[in-house]
């Protein structure tokens, strides 16, 4: 399997998006990095960069994989767009934010504007599938008729009818990952971050989580995905980034895992 | 209520219920250091009480003679004695107490002990001239000068009688201060450990509701609260212990120490406040401290 690689490269959005012009573009962004630089100190001396001068932009309801080896940066990028960490050196924009710059009383506001898909679900296992996914509406201080309104809504678009009092560990592992992606889609976030969501499943039903994460893609939701999944990124045909060593070796729209080989 | 107020109050006395060996722990270490407290600021009113105005303001009492130890002062006798007090340069200011005014400010200092006010004929107790002097050390000048005066029962240096009593309950008063801010500091600590373990605890919940978006507010309140409820329990006790042992003690010491007022329930109602503000307080203070890096975005 071979792919026309095209680093560094801007390739538009993938897919229904592809023939808008730079300008269109330029206004949609909804995550920028430029030349961002992280490390971390590992004793006195000692540091580990973990992205180097890395400068990425995703356009408004683009899906992108970020792909490449643990220690390559993956987590580190994920931890910077819910500012978790604050980069060293350069810019990073975040829905709008400038995340170098925000105020630490606004970062709950910018979270607001991200879904977070764990890759070990971190469901809370004293409550049960509608009360995880009502949880996270309920902290932000959403009215008790509108959580009512929504969360069945929300577990109907991922599948989880008839699950509503079920309590996590009745349930099959991708099953609370649809718990865990209604909770992360239930307050309408503009982007989902997934870190690496099927990471903990087999292959089957990796694919229905896929399919259910390309849905919500089409609602308009911007998705990031890290994943070593190479059989899914080569089948969803998507934007894909990859990262080695902390920066960017390769960016591709309609990509696959890796080179091939 | 609001679903999010419910949500907080709910989180708060879970986390105490979950957490009952330590929150026992936390309320009973709160409960000794706020009883000392709460004793030491009692036994300011206490001194307070003793030592009213008119014995704060008076340096030397001069007694006379009403004929039942000696031959009675006559009114010149008493004329003459005023005038020569008042011409004396250490004398600042001379007051008469009549035996009927004695017998109310008696009444009046003792008024929680009616049995020991029914038992004093109002006869027994000596008009005296109150003398405040310039200086209180020159006691000797005028005890010296007017003591073999015809009429003059006693003369007393009420001074020398406060200071001792003053330093006594200075020292007691101190003491029990010192103890009660070191335990508050251990309580304080306490408080703050356990509320750090109470977060540890929850800490997946909570990485979730901040990833989600919650306020820092909302996501600490249930924390502080729990910490601010276990202190107030402790501040209720205190109070609540101290309401039913000191009534108690005073009225124990009356019958032994005669002559004293002793402070009543109203006092130790009055301090109730101030021991709910200062268990409150220093729960609310460590909690937050204990969450301050804990639970930072």
């Amino acid at each position: 399997m071979r792919a026309t690689v095209r680093s560094h490269h801007r390739t538009g959005p993938a897919g229904r998006h592809a023939r808008r012009t730079d300008r269109d573009r330029e206004r949609d962004f909804v995550i920028r990095l430029q030349n961002l630089t992280k490390t971390y100190k590992t004793g006195r001396h000692d540091e580990v960069v973990a992205l180097a001068d890395v400068s990425i932009e995703v356009g408004k309801g683009e899906f992108v994989f970020v792909v490449g080896p643990s220690g390559s940066g993956k987590s580190t990028f994920m931890k910077l767009l819910t500012r978790e960490q604050l980069p060293d050196k350069g810019q990073i924009w975040v829905a709008g934010k400038n995340l170098a710059s925000l105020r630490s009383w606004k970062v709950p506001a910018l979270r607001r504007d991200i879904g977070y898909v764990f890759q070990d679900f971190k469901l809370l296992p004293n409550k049960t599938v509608t009360e995880n996914v009502a949880f996270a509406a309920e902290v932000l201080g959403k009215p008790r008729r509108e959580i009512d309104r929504r969360v069945p809504e929300v577990l109907d678009l991922v599948g989880l009818e008839g699950k509503e009092k079920a309590y996590p560990h009745e349930l099959s592992g991708g099953q609370q990952q649809r718990v865990s992606i209604a909770r992360a889609f239930v307050n309408n976030p503009r982007i989902l971050l997934c870190d690496e969501p099927t990471g903990n499943l087999d292959p089957t039903t990796s694919v229905g989580i896929m399919k259910l994460l390309d849905r919500i893609n089409r609602t308009g939701a911007t998705v990031v995905m890290a994943t070593h999944d190479q059989h899914i990124v080569d089948s969803m045909r998507r934007r894909v980034i990859e990262l080695e060593n902390g920066r960017v070796v390769r960016d591709q729209s309609r990509g696959v895992y890796g080179y091939a080989g | 209520m609001s679903a999010r107020w419910r949500y907080i109050l709910a989180e708060a006395f879970n986390g105490l219920r979950r957490n009952l060996m330590m929150t026992v722990a936390v309320v009973l270490s709160v409960t000794v250091s706020l009883t000392l407290l709460g004793a030491s600021l009692l036994l300011s009113d206490q001194v307070d009480l003793a030592t009213d105005d008119w014995v704060g303001k008076v340096e030397v009492s001069i007694f006379l003679c009403d004929g039942s130890t000696c031959p009675a002062i006559t009114a010149d006798q008493e004329e003459q004695l005023r005038e020569e007090l008042e011409a004396e340069p250490v004398v600042a200011e001379v007051f008469y107490e009549s035996k009927e005014d004695a017998y109310e400010r008696f009444t009046e200092l003792f008024k929680d002990q009616p049995n020991l006010v029914e038992s004093v004929d109002p006869d027994i107790l000596p008009a005296s001239f109150r003398v405040r002097l310039h200086d209180p050390a020159l006691f000797g000048v005028i005890a010296e000068q007017f003591s073999a005066y015809p009429g003059v029962e006693e003369i007393v240096d009420q001074r020398q009688v406060l200071d001792q009593f003053l330093s006594f309950t200075d020292v007691v008063r101190n003491g029990a201060l010192i103890v009660a801010i070191i335990q508050l500091v251990a309580a304080g600590v306490l408080i703050a450990n356990t509320i750090r373990l109470a977060a540890f605890a929850r800490r997946e919940q909570t990485s979730i509701m901040k990833l989600v978006g919650a306020g820092n507010w909302y996501i600490r309140l249930p924390f502080v609260l729990e910490g601010v409820f276990a202190g107030l329990l402790g501040a209720l006790a205190s109070w609540g212990l101290l309401y039913v042992s000191v009534p108690r003690v005073a009225g124990n010491l009356a019958r032994e120490v005669e002559l004293m007022p002793f402070i009543g329930a109203t006092e130790v109602l009055l301090i109730g406040p101030w021991l709910i503000a200062a268990g409150v307080g220093i729960a609310a203070f460590s909690s937050i401290v204990a969450l301050r890096r804990f639970l930072d975005i």
